[in-house]
């Protein structure tokens, strides 16, 4: 606590409550703009924080990344467009409470759900981080490789379609994730020689394409009168939850908080595979699971939470050992070392400064997000009243933008053009399509840790029954897929 | 004999798919002398998505209910038809225009062929907010934020003033 305290002590100057406000502020910009991820972000940024001071640099540069985190869910819930992975589970529902007049509850649900989430992961980050990292480290290849595919089963499960179906759209993603270079030794795969296709198909033509390309199609087919949104209240309040909205969201944000803060602390896009779990969860959960998918409200405040939950557990394991979770906490760990510090478990001992700086910013930073994001509820919402003739085109400009910055490459917007019309087509016949992100998201962790695994064995397969934690894994895979079979066949028999 | 319904077209595209990434995995090396090869997921996560589209091929099963709405039929009229070919013809104007002619003109052409032929805007309407959007998008993108844009002699021209 005494620690914590000297945290707060070094965040509350001037300097550093200025520089975590340039980061969440950044953050949240970046997330709502198209083209500006974060990494490339913290990549632009890194060289200007070369000559200011460590723990500075590193607020801000941790501010813009948890930023990112809620300036992704505007975009998500008013245009269909996510931002990043994680926020692909908001377009389902928030979109939806988007159209039913419901723009502002969904991102003021989103906001404080956020908060939330955000706060208790940092007193997670506070007060769990040296058990969780000793925990963590226990995970070999084996352990990865079982924790994936329970992951993958478990959405497959939580799918609101027929299991073959589900499952079909998670190999299809794992499919998907193989195209370009080989990770462990760099053969190209499944390229057909097109030398666009060498790194593969990223990631954001392809989120783009299946949810925002093909949203315009649907806008497309319909006829003006049917897809009219329902004006949002004009009067202040009218963009705060209503009471049934906050008593509904109660249970999601806190579950999804919870289960995203652990899955968060897994390497490998936790935030992403947190909110599809709480996505799921919630529609297994709740008793109106029809409303999933047509503007439920815990079908948004779960996975944010989740989502935001994740985005702070990450901080653990690259804290406390120096092991990224994904590519940005990898670009901040390179942020780290640059400045001279060196994450792991001496961190707490060797520079306490640092450490309890960063989770005390981010304590500051939530509330910052916060204060910085509900008031702009009303602006945000605007967009909604904008008739279609006008908003298509301003999204595709959006989507162009997205699209061609992230990788500089206009190949990328014909594979997105591409997806858009196989995201049309999938989407028209009742196909799950968060799958197939989640599948492409892990499918590249998935491949690596299997490989390592059997390279490991020899090729023997019992590996991934050798330790407790992956067999335990492997029988919650099992139990899913049958029991995924199971509701189907009593429809049948009755 | 099985109807070929949406479902079921939709599930032979996949098949399609899988089953060409299939062929080109099977040249890759599937085993090497330090194990697992370059070839073995591909292979393996092509092999299961055959094989799991033929299941959906004979049972379709239940359509998921994620993407709320999108399933249901929509009516459709002559007028509704001829606005969605538009907008397909919008999307190659889309992709071609990013490849070659840079952000203002494909933002201009895709925001007049959409305005003006599939939503009957005025002339002055679509015109003026084509330039609307490509202004809008140089200036706080290409310009202020350094985003990379798409690259035409328009851009180009412009960057050499404000850069």
């Amino acid at each position: 606590m005494e620690a914590l305290l000297g945290g707060f002590a070094t965040t509350l100057t001037l300097d550093n409550l200025f520089y975590c406000f340039v980061g969440a502020f950044l953050g949240t910009v970046v997330g709502i703009l198209p083209g500006l991820g974060p990494l490339t972000t913290i990549a632009i940024l890194l060289p200007i924080t070369f000559k200011m001071d460590v723990t500075s640099a590193i607020i801000m540069l941790s501010g813009i990344y948890y930023g990112v985190a809620y300036g992704g869910t505007v975009t998500s819930v008013l245009m269909r467009i996510p931002g990043e992975a994680s926020s692909v589970v908001t377009c389902l529902d928030g979109y939806e409470m988007a159209r039913k007049g419901r723009a502002g509850a969904a991102l003021g649900i989103a906001g404080l759900g956020s908060f939330f989430a955000g706060t208790v992961g940092v007193i997670g980050i506070s007060f769990l981080s040296p058990p969780l990292a000793e925990l963590v480290i226990k995970f070999g290849p084996a352990e990865y490789a079982m924790l994936m595919l329970a992951g993958l089963t478990m959405v497959t499960y939580m799918s609101s379609g027929s299991l073959p179906r589900a499952l079909l759209m998670a190999a299809f993603g794992l499919l998907l994730g193989t195209i370009g270079s080989d990770p462990l030794n760099m053969t190209p795969r499944l390229t057909f020689g097109i030398l666009a296709l060498g790194d593969g198909v990223n990631l954001v033509p392809l989120a783009i394409g299946l949810f925002g390309l093909s949203e315009v199609l649907f806008m497309a087919r319909q006829k003006p009168d049917d897809m009219k949104v329902l004006p949002p209240p004009s009067h202040l309040l009218g963009f705060m939850p209503s009471r049934e909205e906050a008593r509904r969201s109660v249970g999601p944000v806190v579950r999804g908080t919870f289960m995203g803060f652990l899955v968060g602390l897994l390497p490998g896009g936790g935030a992403v595979l947190a909110s599809f779990l709480s996505y799921g969860m919630e529609r297994k959960l709740s008793k109106h699971p029809e409303e999933f998918g047509k503007g439920a409200v815990e079908g948004l405040a779960g996975p944010e939470s989740a989502n935001n939950a994740g985005t702070a557990g990450a901080f653990v394991p690259l804290l406390c050992m120096g092991i990224p979770a994904n590519a940005v906490t990898a670009l901040l760990l390179g942020a780290f070392i640059i400045h001279g510090v060196t994450p792991g478990p001496t961190i707490l001992e060797r520079q306490p400064e640092i450490f309890w700086g960063v989770v005390a910013s981010m304590y500051i930073g939530n509330v910052m997000l916060l204060i910085l994001n509900l008031p702009l509820i009303g602006l945000f919402v605007r967009i909604l009243d904008i008739p279609r003739a006008y908003l298509t085109p301003m999204i595709l400009a959006v989507c162009l933008i997205g699209v061609y910055s992230s990788n500089g490459n206009p190949a990328d917007v014909v594979i997105s053009v591409i997806f858009g019309f196989v995201g049309y087509f999938l989407r028209r016949h009742g196909f799950d399509l968060g799958i197939v992100i989640l599948a492409y998201v892990l499918g590249p962790i998935f491949e690596r840790s299997v490989r390592q695994a059997l390279a490991i064995s020899d090729g023997d397969p019992t590996i991934f029954l050798h330790s407790t934690i992956s067999t335990g894994f492997a029988i919650v895979a099992v139990l899913l897929l049958l029991a995924g079979l199971w509701p189907k066949k009593k429809k049948a028999a009755g | 004999m099985m109807k070929l319904g949406g479902t079921r077209i939709a599930t032979l595209g996949l098949l399609g798919a899988a089953l060409i990434g299939l062929w080109k995995a099977l040249e890759l090396e599937s085993w090497g002398f330090d194990g697992p090869g370059p070839g073995f997921f591909p292979q393996l996560m092509a092999g299961i998505c055959v094989t799991l589209a033929l299941v959906v091929l004979v049972f379709p099963g239940q359509a998921g209910e994620t993407e709320g709405g999108d399933t249901d039929d929509v009516e459709a009229t002559k007028e509704s038809n001829r606005t969605f070919a538009i907008y397909i013809a919008t999307f190659a104007v889309f992709a071609l225009g990013a490849m070659y002619a840079g952000f203002v003109v494909t933002t201009m052409a895709v925001t007049i062929v959409i305005m003006r032929f599939a939503e009957r805007r005025s002339w002055f309407a679509s015109i003026g907010y084509g330039i609307a959007c490509a202004a809008a998008g140089l200036v706080c993108f290409g310009w202020l934020l350094r985003v990379d844009l798409p690259e035409g002699p328009i851009e180009r021209k412009f960057y050499t003033y404000v850069r």
